[in-house]
C-alpha cells in the first residue's frame, strides 16, 4: 500500500463519516439559510410598493402628485413592480381634510397646489411623501419655465433624477466600486468564517481520536504525517464543496433578487477566493492539527487554538484596513506576511488594486509556509499524540517525535 | 520471533524500562506480569513505534520492524480506542484497509470476526451503543482483522465478565495454535496460569523470572503441603525438615517447606493413625511465583 493510498483513505473515512453527519449538514442548510436571508432582508423590508394617499383641497394639486409619482418611481426598471403610488382623495375644504389627516386616514393634505399639512414635520415623524410632494411642485414650476411645446414632464423628470457629473476619489476608485468593495467584504467574511470553522473541525477532529485513544491503533499501522494529511484533505474537500456551493447561492441569489449589479463577479473573483480559501484553509488547518495533538481533552481544545484565533482575528482587521485603503503600507506589507496574505491579497484582488507580482509572490510565500509548516507542525503533531495528561508542551512534543 | 533487547526508556525522572529483555516465539502464548507502572504497556508500545526507548532495540526475525512489517502485527491498547460513533463494521472494515487488505477482504473479515464474538448483527450499529464486553470484543477483532503474525494485547481481559473471558481465553488459544506469536498482559495470574505456556515477569523494567510456567514452577525453591487428620498434628510434623512456615486452621494444616524435602515418611505416619482426610503436595502457584519475583 502507497503513502498516498494511505492518506486516501484516512481522507475518504472522513468524507463520508463527516459529510454524513448532522453536523455537515446543519452547517451547510444553516449557511446557505444565513447567505440568502443576508441578501434577502434588507430586500424584503425595502420592497413592494409604498401607498400614500393625500387629500387634496382647492385646485391645481393634479399635475404635483402626479409629479411626485413619477419622481417616486423614476429610478423602477421599466415592467417592475412600481415604488410608490399616490391616491388622491378629493375633499370640500380644509377643516374636513385636516379631521381625515387627524384621523390617520390620509398621510398629507395638498391645498391649493402651494401648501402641503402633514402631523410632524423633522426626524422620524415625517412622512417620505413630503419630499416626494416638494420634487413634483419643483417639476411642475421647471416645467413653466421651460416653455416648449408639449409634455416635457418626463424629460425634466430625468434630467432631474439623473447623476450627470463622474465620481471619483483620491484613491482612483471610479464609481461602481461601492459594488466591488461590497463583494471584496463579502468575499472576506466568508474566507474568515471559512478558515476558523474548518479550523476548528481539524482542532477537534485531531484532539477526539486522542480523547477516545483510537490514535494509538491507527499510529500502529500508520505514519502521524498520513493521519494529519488525510484529515486535512478530507476536512478540506468537505469544506471546499461547502464554500463554494455557499458562494454559488449567493450569487444565483443576487442574480435572482436583484439587490444590486455585479460587475466584478466573473470567474476569476470566484476562482481567487477559492484559491485563497485552499491556502488559508492548508496554512490554518496545519496549525490546528499540531494544537490539537496536544490536549487530550475537548475542554483544552480551545485554549490551544488560541493563537490561531488570533492570528486570523489581525488578519481580518488588516483585510479591513485593505478594504478602504487596498494599495496602502498595510496592505502591501500584508500581502507578504503568509499569515495575513489569505485575508488581504483576495481582497486586494477584488478591488482590482493588485500588481500581478505582488499577487503571484504572496502565493509562492504562502505555499512555501505552508511546505515548511507541514514539516513543523507535522512533528509537534507526531510527538503530541501519544503524550497523554494534561497539556503537552510544544518543545516536549517536537523532542519526542521520533521522526 | 518477537525480541526486545535490553531496551531502556525514561521518562523524565520515571524510568520505564531499564534494560529489559524479552522474546515471544510463533504458537506460543506468552503472558506478560509486572505490578502496575513496572513498564508493561511501555515494552508493549515500544513494538509498533509508539515510543522511542532511549536505546535498545525491538526485532522480529532478527529484522528491525519498520511500518510494512507493524501492518502484520496486531495490537490491543490498555486504553481502548474505537471511533465511537462509527458504525462497528465499517471500523473494522476501515481498520482493515488501512494494514493493507483490500475492501472486500477487510469486509469479509470484520463479519466473520463479528459472527464469531456473536455479534454478527450489530454490524451496522453505532460503537457506543455497544456494551463495555462487546466493545471489548470488537477492539480485539480489530486487532485480529488482519490475520496478524503477533498479536500484543495490553491487558485484554481486564473488565471482562467470565463469558467473556472464556471467549476471549478461547480465540487467543487458537490463534497461538495456530502458529501466531500472542503476548499479553494481565493482572489475572490465575487465568495467565492456565493459558499460558510461556511468562515473563517484568519488575521496575527489567524483566526478573522468564521461561515456561512448567519449568518455573519446578524450579521453585518451595512447596505447599496441606494436610488435614484427626487430632494433634504436631508430633507429625516435628520428623519434617525444611519447614518453613505452618499455618494451620483446626486440623486443616498449610506448610511451605522446601522443595527438596522428602514428604513420603510424613505420609506413611499420618496413614498409619488411619485419621488421614487431605493431603496435597504442589508447586507453588503462579501468584507466588508472582509476589516472590517482586518482592
Amino acid at each position: 500500500m502507497t503513502d498516498l493510498g494511505t492518506v486516501w483513505r484516512i481522507a475518504r473515512r472522513e468524507l463520508r463519516e463527516r459529510g454524513r453527519s448532522k453536523t455537515y449538514l446543519i452547517t451547510s442548510v444553516v449557511t446557505a439559510l444565513l447567505i440568502v436571508g443576508l441578501i434577502l432582508i434588507p430586500q424584503l423590508l425595502d420592497g413592494g410598493t409604498d401607498d400614500y394617499k393625500v387629500g387634496t383641497v382647492g385646485s391645481g394639486n393634479e399635475p404635483i402628485i402626479e409629479g411626485a409619482e413619477l419622481l417616486g418611481n423614476a429610478n423602477v426598471e421599466p415592467g417592475a413592480e412600481a415604488s410608490i403610488s399616490v391616491t388622491q382623495v378629493d375633499f370640500e375644504d380644509r377643516e374636513e381634510a385636516e379631521a381625515a389627516l387627524e384621523a390617520g386616514e390620509i398621510d398629507a393634505i395638498l391645498v391649493e397646489g402651494s401648501e402641503v399639512i402633514v402631523e410632524a414635520v423633522g426626524g422620524f415623524g415625517e412622512s417620505p411623501i413630503v419630499s416626494f410632494l416638494q420634487r413634483g411642485a419643483a417639476s411642475v414650476e421647471l416645467e413653466s419655465i421651460v416653455a416648449q411645446e408639449g409634455d416635457v414632464a418626463a424629460d425634466v423628470i430625468q434630467i432631474m433624477t439623473s447623476d450627470p457629473l463622474e465620481i471619483t476619489t483620491l484613491s482612483g476608485q471610479v464609481a461602481g466600486d461601492e459594488s466591488r468593495g461590497a463583494v471584496a467584504y463579502a468575499g472576506l467574511l466568508l474566507l474568515y468564517g471559512a478558515v476558523l470553522l474548518y479550523g476548528s473541525w481539524i482542532l477537534s477532529g485531531v484532539t477526539e481520536e486522542k480523547t477516545n485513544r483510537v490514535v494509538e491503533v491507527l499510529l500502529s499501522s500508520i505514519k502521524a504525517w498520513q493521519l494529519l494529511a488525510g484529515k486535512i484533505l478530507g476536512i478540506g474537500i468537505l469544506g471546499i464543496g461547502q464554500f463554494t456551493a455557499t458562494i454559488l447561492i449567493a450569487i444565483t441569489t443576487i442574480r435572482l433578487v436583484g439587490v444590486f449589479e455585479l460587475p466584478t463577479l466573473n470567474a476569476f473573483a470566484v476562482v481567487n477566493l477559492i484559491v485563497w480559501f485552499i491556502l488559508g484553509f492548508l496554512l490554518f488547518a496545519v496549525m490546528f492539527g499540531a494544537a490539537g495533538s496536544l490536549v487530550t481533552r475537548m475542554e483544552d481544545a480551545q485554549s490551544v487554538a488560541f493563537p490561531m484565533s488570533m492570528i486570523a482575528v489581525v488578519g481580518f482587521f488588516v483585510a479591513l484596513a485593505t478594504l478602504s485603503d487596498p494599495d496602502g503600507v498595510v496592505a502591501v506589507v500584508g500581502t507578504f506576511i503568509p499569515l495575513t496574505a489569505p485575508f488581504v491579497v483576495p481582497v486586494r484582488a477584488a478591488l482590482d488594486a493588485i500588481p500581478w507580482w505582488q499577487y503571484a509572490a504572496a502565493v509562492v510565500l504562502t505555499i512555501g509556509t505552508i511546505v515548511w509548516l507541514v514539516f513543523v507542525a507535522g512533528r509537534i503533531y507526531a510527538g503530541g499524540l501519544l503524550r497523554y495528561g494534561g497539556r503537552v508542551k510544544v518543545r516536549e512534543a517536537w523532542q519526542s517525535a521520533a521522526e | 520471533m518477537l525480541s526486545i533487547q535490553d531496551m531502556h526508556k525514561a521518562f523524565g525522572e520515571v524510568v520505564a524500562l531499564d534494560g529489559c529483555t524479552l522474546a515471544a516465539a510463533r504458537g506460543t502464548m506468552l503472558g506478560f506480569l509486572g505490578p502496575n507502572g513496572a513498564g508493561k504497556t511501555t515494552a508493549m508500545r515500544s513494538v509498533f513505534g509508539l515510543m522511542r526507548p532511549d536505546s535498545g532495540d525491538v526485532t522480529w526475525d532478527g529484522h528491525p520492524i519498520g511500518l510494512e512489517q507493524r501492518r502484520r502485527f496486531g495490537y490491543m491498547p490498555e486504553q481502548r480506542g474505537l471511533y465511537p460513533r462509527m458504525k462497528t463494521h465499517d471500523q473494522l472494515t476501515y481498520l482493515g484497509r488501512l494494514r493493507g487488505m483490500t475492501a472486500t477482504a477487510a469486509g469479509l473479515s470484520a463479519s466473520q470476526w463479528l459472527e464469531r464474538f456473536g455479534l454478527g448483527d450489530r454490524g451496522g450499529d453505532a460503537v457506543e451503543t455497544l456494551s463495555h464486553g462487546n466493545q471489548q470484543r470488537v477492539q480485539l477483532a480489530a486487532a485480529l482483522i488482519h490475520d496478524p503474525e503477533l498479536l500484543v494485547l495490553d491487558e485484554p481481559f481486564s473488565g471482562l465478565d467470565p463469558i467473556a473471558t472464556e471467549t476471549m481465553a478461547g480465540v487467543l488459544r487458537e490463534q497461538a495454535a495456530s502458529g501466531k506469536a500472542v503476548i499479553f498482559s494481565s493482572h489475572q495470574l490465575d487465568l495467565v496460569e492456565d493459558l499460558c505456556e510461556e511468562v515473563a515477569i517484568i519488575n521496575k523494567g527489567l524483566i526478573v523470572v522468564e521461561g515456561a510456567v512448567r519449568s518455573l514452577k519446578d524450579a521453585a525453591p518451595i512447596r505447599h503441603l496441606e494436610v488435614e487428620v484427626d487430632g494433634d498434628a504436631s508430633a507429625l510434623f516435628e520428623s519434617l525438615s525444611g519447614i518453613r512456615s505452618i499455618d494451620s486452621d483446626g486440623n486443616r494444616h498449610h506448610l511451605i517447606i522446601e522443595a527438596g524435602t522428602d514428604v513420603r515418611g510424613l505420609l506413611v505416619a499420618a496413614q498409619e493413625g488411619g485419621r488421614l482426610r487431605h493431603f496435597s503436595y504442589t508447586a507453588p502457584s503462579l501468584s507466588d511465583l508472582f509476589r516472590e519475583a517482586v518482592k
